[in-house]
């Protein structure tokens, strides 16, 4: 066996053992344009708030990708969290009135177990 | 297909939304109909359409001034809602046959409540019960942890005694208005099931515009 292979076997957990995740894409309808980390930190606010540490670190969430929309004042995004907590995020998600004073209201759209599924849009 | 609807929602003059902005949104998010309920006014400049429910929302610093507003509007209004929290108010909204929704009988802060003498009333009566979920959405910490406690022992009541609850947005804003499945991630927030918590946006509310809980008691409509 060579060194390479042994290494990617440290470096990936196998398969079985990998967390279950799900992907939500999600619309930020807002006042104005908000950045990327201010929405991850209101998020995070947020999911705190509501859950407190424990709650908050059980649902492994983590912001994937987020963009403004072609539409003028939207944005839309991809959040990964832990597979049996989506109800949670989706509350703490619904829990956030604004983003740096400028208000907002989040809506999901779509859940999907890939990354690719919640990209695709519906046909 | 489910119709969701959202009963309690302010418009322009009392705020800057207008009622099509509101309604637009609404429809993106999925609803089948807003009702409009400005605090003590109706709104003048009525746009015809079916998604629309124009109704008012009392607000009364004391018993004999609701009772006076609600024979003001009795009768000419689709939707009559009284703006609760005191446990005064919230006790004379329930025994009038008139009212249709009390709306945050918990308050806007989780100061007041209702017992279960108050709950029983509203079921005779048919007045639904609101949950109000931008209370839980605009407070943080304890003052939250006091709403959302105060809406579990009502919701606790509600199922004992059977009465009709509803949920609402009380939206100011456009950006105020979450979508179905949010409300419902959110009263989940309190212990409602999912399956309450749909009907408490698509069944209740429309029987509560039928007034459905009027005709099957008898209630007399003036």
């Amino acid at each position: 066996m060579n060194m390479r292979y042994i290494l990617s076997l440290m470096l990936h957990l196998p398969p079985s053992l990998r967390d279950r995740r799900r992907y939500l894409r999600f619309e930020v309808f807002c006042e104005r344009e908000i950045d990327k980390r201010e929405l991850l930190k209101e998020i995070w606010n947020s999911l705190y708030a509501l859950y407190g540490d424990v709650g908050g670190s059980e649902s492994k969430v983590w912001l994937i990708e987020y963009h403004k929309s072609e539409d003028t004042n939207c944005g839309v995004g991809i959040l990964r969290c832990a597979h049996d907590k989506v109800d949670e995020v989706r509350a703490s998600l619904a829990c956030i009135h604004s983003v740096n004073d400028a208000q907002v209201g989040i809506r999901v759209i779509k859940i999907s177990g890939t990354i690719k599924g919640a990209t695709r849009l519906r046909r | 297909m489910l119709n969701y609807f959202d009963l309690n929602v302010h418009a322009y003059p009392e705020t800057d939304a207008s009622v099509e902005e509101l309604l637009s949104v609404a429809k993106r998010y999925g609803y089948t109909g807003i009702a409009i309920t400005n605090h003590d006014e109706v709104v003048q400049e009525q746009k015809e359409s079916n998604a629309v429910f124009y109704g008012v929302e009392i607000k009364a610093n004391s018993v004999s001034d609701l009772k006076r507003k609600i024979k003001l509007h009795g009768g000419k209004v689709s939707l009559l809602t009284v703006h609760g929290g005191n446990d005064k108010i919230n006790r004379a909204a329930v025994e009038n046959p008139r009212v249709d929704i009390l709306a945050h009988p918990c308050g806007e802060r989780g100061e007041g409540g209702l017992n279960h003498v108050l709950v029983r009333y509203a079921a005779e009566n048919g007045v639904a019960i609101d949950f109000n979920m931008n209370s839980i959405i605009h407070s943080r910490r304890g003052e939250r942890a006091r709403t959302l406690g105060k809406m579990r022992e009502i919701l606790k009541l509600v199922r004992k005694y059977n009465a009709p609850m509803i949920l609402t947005s009380q939206a100011h804003f456009i950006y105020d208005l979450r979508a179905p499945r949010e409300m419902i991630a959110l009263a989940a927030l309190f212990g409602m099931s999912k399956e309450e918590a749909t009907s408490a946006l698509c069944d209740i509310p429309r029987g509560v515009l039928d007034k459905r809980w009027k005709k099957e008691r008898d209630v007399e409509i003036l």
